[in-house]
């Protein structure tokens, strides 16, 4: 992975080169080449089939291949998999602009376009992209009102930049039948006006398609779940929070059934000592770790630290399949109850229950709240969070930091932090100092 | 059998701090300042500790470092945060404890333990160093007074000067202006205690205060502070005898238990 990595920044050292690269077919077909070389280096093939699979749709748009839709994170993807379109997220962007090394430069241009620090730097970020004209051209914007409160602002800033549509999905604090009618009503409205605005032509068949392919993703993700129940974890979550391509686009798409399903599989191989190496967990796991929010993804030290010290995250807040089976022959129904369905966008007692329900499955010894800077939705409730599920027996902690920033953030500071709550795990498992 | 014989190095931001301990008996206690170099700070601190207490390296059982300076002390058998050694360090000196604040020279924490000196939750301070012991230290520079003096300028206040900055940047300028306008310098002094007071209240408190109180790190020493902590705490501060080696003490005294059980 550290090839393709070098290789990449190598390539893309020099700005205004950017978009001659990105636009270039011969560079898919080079990095391409390149990607297919680092298969075994991937700590899953899960992971290596998800780059592949996210770097050929990530050809597709910048190329040109199909009209790009931009899609808000909880948007529910599956409407532009459906009219055959080539969704992108510019948050997942975001992450891997920041893993590329990146994320600072960009985030500036965010800065100087006006976007203040105190917004999440996911989103300076995409500003920072869009304004040098780094992103591939949106057709369309969809945005949902639900969880992240920045990103429908943020999108109507970049539809006026691009002069695309921004279709915008209310999503209402309540659940009831009539509301779950009313978004399901928005969802068809959405589809059709983005089959217009795209030159589709809206064929019912294929939007069914791609909520069975989502569905199979679910059923798959569920497995997979289930599977890491066992102890040792056969699997690190570290790497699970790799797979925000796989949730945040790929949900409606055939290939992301596909991995959801081999990686399933080799977890299963894993299990059954069959894996690589006859691996059949993290064999240094000392604790487990139950994590909520995300990770962060520009260069850090952070979950190496965890990793080495014998922390393992036996579970996320992240890879939570919290939403029910979807019916094909009902795809706006299915998804408008999918949407709505998010543990987070209810009371925070009801992220509370689900945590604490997590943490009793997965058997873990403590929590980890990485409270990312400028969140809202995720940090608002922290405090809320660690109290009552201390008082439910585990140890939280409550760590801040960022996803994508790294300048303001003292590292030391923040592997302090995290060291002295595996200390404090450490004394409760074992009994004895440390 | 001989007796076991174990150091704590603290490297601090501003201070490294050395205890070497045997059997719950601290034969020798060092402070230096951290300087440029953390490696290099250790070695002298650990040296120092070893002539005052007339023995050689060889005769230490077990060395653990601590601090925020901790992986680059080469010769430390392991390494244990600043907040599990100030937790037991603080237990050891007064058992009844059950909540430490450490203000140090860039950091302040709250720290949770229970009867035996573990840690059960803690908090620290975010990013700058507002209301750490670098800020006292950039205004005592700006107000011609040594570190060891604010305690008495304090003292001497008939009221406190306002200071509403928490940066210390900011609060610099205040210093200036109000420096400009006339204010009394113990006034301005005992602005500066309250704010770091106020701020570190705020922590202890988010925290959930729990007596008994102890408070660690060189900010200990300044008696302004602690009197104005203890006034917004509503309660009582436990000081130890040198609250800038409680850590270092607690890495000795872990360091004493750790050697212990592997050696059964
Ligand atoms: N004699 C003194 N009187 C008053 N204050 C003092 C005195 N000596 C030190 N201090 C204060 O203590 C601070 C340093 O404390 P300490 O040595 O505990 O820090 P440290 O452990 O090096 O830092 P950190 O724990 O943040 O890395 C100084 O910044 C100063 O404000
Ligand atoms: S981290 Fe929070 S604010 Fe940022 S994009 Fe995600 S939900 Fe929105
Ligand atoms: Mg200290």
């Amino acid at each position: 992975m550290m090839d393709v990595e070098g290789f990449m920044r190598h390539m893309l050292w020099d700005r205004r080169r950017w978009n001659r690269v990105l636009s270039s077919p011969l560079t898919y077909t080079l990095l391409g080449g390149v990607l297919r070389l680092t298969r075994g280096n991937w700590p899953l093939d899960a992971m290596y089939q998800m780059g592949v699979f996210a770097f050929n749709e990530t050809g597709r748009a910048y190329v040109g291949k199909a009209p790009v839709v931009w899609s808000s994170a909880f948007f529910p993807v599956e409407l532009a998999w459906g009219l055959g379109l080539c969704p992108f997220s510019p948050e997942v962007a975001a992450a891997y602009i920041a893993t590329l090394g990146f994320g600072e430069e960009t985030m500036s241009m965010g800065e100087q376009a006006g976007y203040s620090r105190d917004i999440c730097s996911f989103h300076r970020c995409i500003a920072g992209a869009a304004s040098a004209g780094n992103l591939p051209r949106p057709a369309a914007l969809l945005a949902s009102t639900h969880l992240c409160d920045g990103a429908p602002l943020l999108f109507q800033n970049l539809a006026a930049l691009y002069g695309a549509p921004l279709l915008a999905l209310d999503i209402p604090y309540n659940s009831s039948p009539e509301a779950v009618r009313y978004v399901a009503g928005q969802l068809e409205q959405v589809w059709l006006s983005l089959a217009d605005v795209t030159g589709q032509r809206p064929d019912r068949d294929k939007l069914a398609e791609a909520v069975r392919c989502s569905e199979r993703f679910r059923a798959q993700m569920q497995r997979v779940n289930e599977l890491r129940c066992r102890v040792p974890s056969p699997v690190s979550g570290n790497d699970m929070l790799g797979f925000i391509y796989l949730f945040f686009v790929g949900q409606g798409s055939r290939e992301a059934a596909e991995i959801a399903a081999g990686l399933a599989k080799e977890i299963e191989r894993r299990v059954a000592g069959l894996g690589r190496s006859g691996q059949t967990g993290t064999q240094t796991e000392k604790y487990r770790l139950l994590w909520m929010h995300l990770k962060p993804y520009y260069n850090n030290e952070l979950m190496k630290f965890v990793e080495q010290d014998g922390g393992v995250l036996a579970m996320e807040e992240f890879s939570h399949v919290y939403w029910t089976p979807l019916d094909p022959e009902q795809p706006f129904l299915s998804l408008a109850r999918k949407t709505m369905s998010h543990f987070a966008f209810k009371p925070v007692t009801e992220r509370i229950r689900v945590m604490a329900e997590l943490a009793r499955k997965y058997r873990v010894d403590g929590i980890v709240h990485f409270s990312h800077h400028g969140c809202r939705t995720a940090s608002g409730g922290a405090l809320m969070i660690k109290e009552a599920l201390r008082d439910e027996g585990w140890p939280v902690l409550v760590l801040e930091g960022d996803c994508i920033d790294g300048r303001s953030e003292a590292c030391g500071g923040m592997l302090t932090r995290m060291q002295a709550f595996l200390e404090i795990l450490q004394e409760r498992k074992l009994g004895c100092a440390l | 059998m001989r007796l076991m014989i174990t150091a704590g190095i603290d490297v601090g931001s501003l201070s490294t701090d050395a205890v070497l301990m045997r059997d719950g008996e601290t034969l020798s206690q060092i402070i230096i300042n951290t300087g440029a170099m953390a490696r290099s700070a250790a070695e002298r601190a650990f040296g120092l500790a070893l002539s005052a207490a007339g023995l050689r390296a060889s005769d230490v059982d077990a060395v653990i470092a601590t601090g925020y300076g901790r992986m680059s002390v080469s010769f430390a058998d392991s390494q244990v945060t600043e907040i599990s050694c100030h937790g037991r360090g603080s237990a050891w000196l007064s058992p009844k404890v059950r909540t430490v604040i450490d203000i140090g020279g860039q950091d302040s924490k709250a720290i949770r333990i229970d009867g035996k000196g573990n840690v059960v939750d803690f908090l620290m301070n975010d990013k700058c160093a507002a209301g750490t012991g670098r800020f006292l230290e950039v205004m005592a520079q700006r107000l011609e007074l040594e570190l060891a003096e604010l305690g008495r300028e304090d003292q001497q206040a008939a009221r406190a000067a306002q200071i509403s900055s928490m940066c210390t940047v900011f609060a610099e300028s205040e210093v200036v202006s109000l420096i400009a306008q006339g204010v009394p310098r113990p006034e301005i002094v005992r602005g500066l205690h309250l704010s770091i007071a106020e701020r570190t209240a705020g922590l202890a408190n988010r925290l959930g205060l729990a007596p008994e109180v102890m408070m660690t790190g060189g900010v200990a020493k300044n008696p302004g502070v602690v009197r104005a902590l203890s006034e917004k705490l509503g309660a009582k501060i436990i000081l130890p005898p040198e609250p800038q080696i409680v850590g270092a003490l607690g890495a000795a005294l872990i360091a004493q238990q750790k050697h212990a059980r592997q050696s059964v």
